[in-house]
């Protein structure tokens, strides 16, 4: 899953990102608003973490031309403002949830995963594909009785056909939600997680569409 | 009742009418009476010196009468006049009826007895000749005067209470309306204000003034409120950054890179909270009003010279050009104090500004004052920002002065510091071209130092 953190403050910014990638989240940091801007509307990500002040462009116009575009891109607030009347305007602009900073890292993330599973419309945070189970909130496959390693890549490709079940997603796709722009990846990469998935849970659980993306039945 | 002002108010005057109205109306009375009483004397005395006049002494002490038929007839019937006669021994000569009893007055008097009113006139021979008349039908005529009197009275009394009532609550609704904005505005509606027809009376300047103050209260009481909220924020967001790098770090076995780097961070973040609290000590204070500091002699020129050797560190880094001139500006006053203003300023110019941009400080004399000068060629500060660059927290962009270390607290604690020193500052700016700020210090008078 891929996530943008728009906070201006460095510090937290850098601390972010390095405790949501160890969540296995690929990250991408805006420092101002206009920076935020161009990356939410080029990259589909699965959400994002707005902080309401920033220079250039605040919060509250980012999340208005968010939704104005028809990104439908579930958005957390950060906000160490807690007027209430700031936080109930960045709801109605489109915001999906907020938090007051100082905050919990582990409510944080919590929330996070509940925007991202609200988002796939499937509030539960436990997938079931046949005999395959997925615990999205422990990070845990298991087919059957037995526990599954997976890489943390090759988790995150399954969560993502996971949470598409049904449609279609391109490799494109899936380098965008897997990788962060500050990563290079080889072009089969892709190809090698979805081989490793196969291996370890069954050949029928992914799907190939010759030329177009893999798909997970629903 | 009797303590609203209105009914007081047409207590008094109504008393005041009454009382007016009863002297006017009786003494209209009194000399309507006097004057009727004047015209029957006259009236009575005429008769008397007709009768007189037909009276003759006759012999031993007797008087023949002669009267004519008019004055005959005016004394019966119920003429209600009647006369006697006496001779000078002041027995009884002769009357107009027998049923006449009067006591003896002697002549050239008028008086009143119960009823009546007779006057004498001395006549011939010593005789003397009375007339006297029966005052009621007079006495009637005046009761009908007071009366009719009496009766616009209260008539007029009537309408001036049932018409003073009225006026009395228009000319009092001002006060009942200001009272309750008042009311309104000190249990907590800030935003109660009287509403004014016209300012030129005296309950319309004194609705002005209160609305004006109510502005100030409001006004000050929303400072606060911004003040609280920006300094709650500014902390926080420091707070948030420690506890988040402590708890990531805390997650899980790490190396000691990683400790040192989080130990970094948390260092950063604390001082960035020292800075603001320090920074709200010092806006605290201001506000109590606590007296300024000390009073010594300070360079000015001498000042700037080591505020520039400590950033020009920061300035080369950033690739901004430092220069200082100018000599001669002494002033009486707090020098770590002017340090930290020059150093805000000159740290400030820095950190807005562009790659091979400039920062001058200059600093001269110019009688009375001491000036110095801090000009950068920087990004600028837009018309709308610039009246309120010197508000506590306000930054104009917002997260820029952030990474200065700032809290947007730094040129509002400038501000304060300038004008305890009995100075002033201003700031002119063009976007995209560059800012200047001038202060103005007293010259440190000839005499020496004062000491505290």
């Amino acid at each position: 899953m891929r996530l943008l953190v728009v906070e201006d403050e460095v510090d937290l910014a850098r601390t972010l990102r390095k405790a949501l990638e160890e969540e296995q989240f690929a990250v991408d940091v805006a420092l101002d608003g206009d920076e935020a801007l161009f990356q939410m509307t080029e990259i589909s990500y699965d959400a994002i973490i707005l902080d309401l002040m920033l220079p250039r462009r605040d919060g509250w116009s980012l999340l208005h031309a968010l939704r104005q575009a028809g990104k439908r891109t579930p958005v957390l607030i950060l906000t160490a403002r807690d007027a209430v009347e700031e936080r109930v305007r960045a709801l109605d602009l489109g915001a999906d949830d907020y938090l007051l900073k100082p905050f919990a890292l582990t409510e944080l993330l919590a929330r996070v995963r509940a925007l991202i599973r609200r988002a796939s419309g499937d509030p539960s945070p436990t997938v079931m594909l046949g005999d395959v189970t997925i615990d999205t909130a422990a990070r845990r496959v298991s087919r059957g009785e037995n526990a599954i390693d997976l890489t943390a890549r090759e988790y995150a490709v399954l969560e993502l056909l996971a949470r598409r079940r049904g449609t279609l997603v391109t490799r494109t796709m899936i380098w965008e939600h897997i990788y962060d722009e500050a990563e290079e990846h080889l072009s089969n990469a892709v190809d090698v997680h979805v081989s490793a998935l196969r291996r370890k849970l069954g050949h029928d659980l992914i799907l190939t569409r010759r030329g177009q993306g893999y798909i997970i039945d629903a | 009742m009797l303590e609203s002002l209105r009914a007081r108010l047409l207590l008094w005057y109504t008393s005041i009418l009454v009382l007016v109205i009863l002297a006017f109306g009786g003494a209209v009375c009194y000399l309507f009476w006097r004057s009727m009483l004047t015209g029957l004397d006259e009236d009575l005395r005429q008769q008397a010196q007709a009768i007189a006049g037909a009276l003759r002494p006759g012999a031993a002490d007797t008087f023949d009468l002669d009267l004519p038929e008019e004055l005959m007839r005016s004394f019966q019937g119920d003429s209600r006049q009647y006369y006697v006669i006496w001779n000078a021994g002041g027995d009884l000569v002769d009357r107009s009826d027998p049923d006449v009893d009067v006591p003896v007055l002697e002549a050239a008097v008028s008086r009143s007895r119960t009823g009546v009113r007779e006057v004498t006139v001395r006549a011939g021979g010593g005789a003397t000749v009375l007339v006297g008349q029966e005052t009621s039908e007079l006495r009637r005529d005046v009761w009908v005067l007071g009366g009719t009197v009496a009766g616009a009275a209260v008539v007029a009394l009537g309408l001036s209470l049932v018409g003073g009532w009225f006026l009395a609550r228009r000319a009092l609704a001002p006060i009942v309306r200001i009272s309750r904005t008042a009311k309104a505005m000190s249990q907590g509606d800030l935003s109660a204000r009287i509403a004014i027809d016209r300012t030129e009376t005296e309950l319309g300047q004194v609705a002005l003034a209160l609305n004006q103050a109510f502005d100030r209260l409001h006004d000050s009481l929303d400072r606060q409120r911004r003040f609280t909220a920006d300094a709650s924020h500014e902390l926080r967001t420091p707070l948030s950054t420690l506890s988040l790098v402590v708890e990531w770090a805390l997650a899980r076995d790490r190396g000691a890179a990683e400790y040192r780097e989080t130990l970094d961070t948390c260092q950063r973040a604390a001082t960035r909270m020292r800075a603001v609290i320090e920074g709200l000590l010092t806006l605290a204070r201001a506000d109590a009003g606590e007296p300024v500091l000390r009073r010594v002699p300070v360079s000015l020129d001498q000042v700037a010279h080591e505020v520039v050797t400590l950033l020009r560190p920061l300035a080369e880094r950033r690739k901004v050009d430092l220069t200082v001139s100018g000599a001669g500006a002494e002033v009486a006053g707090d020098p770590d104090l002017l340090r930290d203003v020059v150093t805000n300023l000159v740290s400030n110019a820095i950190h807005y500004n562009r790659e091979e941009g400039r920062v001058e400080i200059a600093v001269w004399k110019e009688e009375p004052s001491a000036c110095l000068q801090v000009a950068d060629t920087g990004i600028g500060i837009s018309s709308e920002d610039l009246p309120r660059v010197f508000e506590r927290f306000y930054r104009a962009d917002k997260a820029r002065a952030r990474d200065a270390g700032g809290a947007g607290l730094g040129l509002a604690v400038t501000r304060w510091i300038v004008e305890s020193h009995g100075g002033q500052i201003t700031c002119t700016s063009e976007v995209g071209v560059g800012t200047r700020f001038l202060v103005r210090l007293p010259l440190k008078a000839v005499a020496g130092p004062v000491q505290p």
